[in-house]
């Protein structure tokens, strides 16, 4: 049937090293949150990629968790957004760096 | 052995979509300005999307256009115009101390190749799956026998519970006096608001 299981998760773990790549190695706020977003759409593609492997009814499963994780994501990006708004008018700084006020 | 033109044209639509992904995943990781890594996670998020619909999942590519590429990158867009971040400048990518931790993704992505590598007889696509459209899904969600109703139900509370918490982070100051505000020239429209919540408190305030 078409595409191979092992080529879509060796896709998503690349899309997942980047996002996380892009969460931890840069300091701009936007960019660690589409990194986070990235990382959620690589595990989105993952389960739906194993749910293929799966006989009959049970992969069905695979499409129903993705749209609960879509969901969560979205309401991740909502409540993150608005605390990037929060900080950033502290101190019109989108540097993750401008924030480490704990350290000193 | 001979392959039908359908597997050739599979093949050709998934390596297209996963190289179109990886490529705008870097555009992410490298990006000098946060509006040129939005648009190119929206190019993944579409090829992603793509890839769901190879995969016999037509409900879910719909649902990753819709919600994804739409809503979430619209609102991602959005504020980083409101936070006037898009001004013409270009971000700094690396530092000394964030390429120490480069090891870590690497690391992460080798071994999850290799661990899938290993079992690979174990993975096969099942000649049984379902099609995924909207009506098995549908039936498959909201079956009474299991709990994936009560769970979506879930969702729609915590969904409600992160917009209000939006409201309340991104609001300035939930008491602010409508005269002591740091735009004091706001448009007529949000002073009449700001001082009918005023009027209410006060009438709070007198019980």
């Amino acid at each position: 049937m078409g595409i191979d299981p092992v080529a879509i998760q060796a896709l998503a773990a690349a899309i997942f090293a980047i996002g996380l790549a892009a969460a931890l190695l840069r300091r701009n706020l936007f960019i660690i949150l589409m990194g986070v977003e990235l990382m959620l759409n690589a595990v989105n593609l993952s389960l739906v990629g194993f749910a293929r492997t799966l006989p009959g009814d049970a992969s069905l499963i695979g499409s129903l968790v993705p749209i609960f994780t879509i969901a969560v994501a979205a309401a991740e990006a909502c409540v993150g957004l608005a605390m990037v708004i929060c900080i950033t008018r502290r101190r019109d700084d989108a540097d993750a760096d401008a924030y480490a006020s704990m350290k000193e | 052995m001979l392959h039908s033109l359908d597997q050739i044209l599979t093949a050709i639509y998934f390596w297209g979509f996963a190289s179109a992904a990886v490529l705008c995943a870097f555009g992410i990781l490298f990006g000098r300005h946060p509006l040129n890594a939005a648009i190119c996670l929206i190019g993944t998020m579409l090829s992603l999307a793509g890839i769901y619909a190879l995969l016999a999942s037509p409900f879910l590519a719909v649902l990753q256009v819709l919600v994804y590429a739409g809503a979430v990158m619209m609102l991602v867009l959005f504020v980083i115009m409101v936070l006037n971040q898009a001004r013409d400048h270009v971000l700094p990518r690396f530092d000394k101390l964030s390429l120490i931790g480069a090891a870590l993704p690497v690391l992460i992505g080798v071994l999850a190749v290799a661990t899938v590598r290993h079992d690979h007889a174990a993975l096969t696509s099942s000649a049984t799956a379902v099609r995924a459209g909207v009506e098995p899904v549908a039936t498959a969600l909201f079956a009474p026998t299991k709990g994936y109703y009560l769970l979506f139900e879930l969702v729609g509370v915590l969904l409600l519970v992160a917009v209000v918490g939006a409201v309340l982070l991104a609001k300035r100051r939930l008491d602010a006096d409508p005269g002591t505000t740091d735009h004091p020239a706001g448009d007529a429209a949000n002073g009449s608001v700001a001082q009918a919540g005023q009027n209410g408190k006060d009438a709070h305030h007198g019980h």
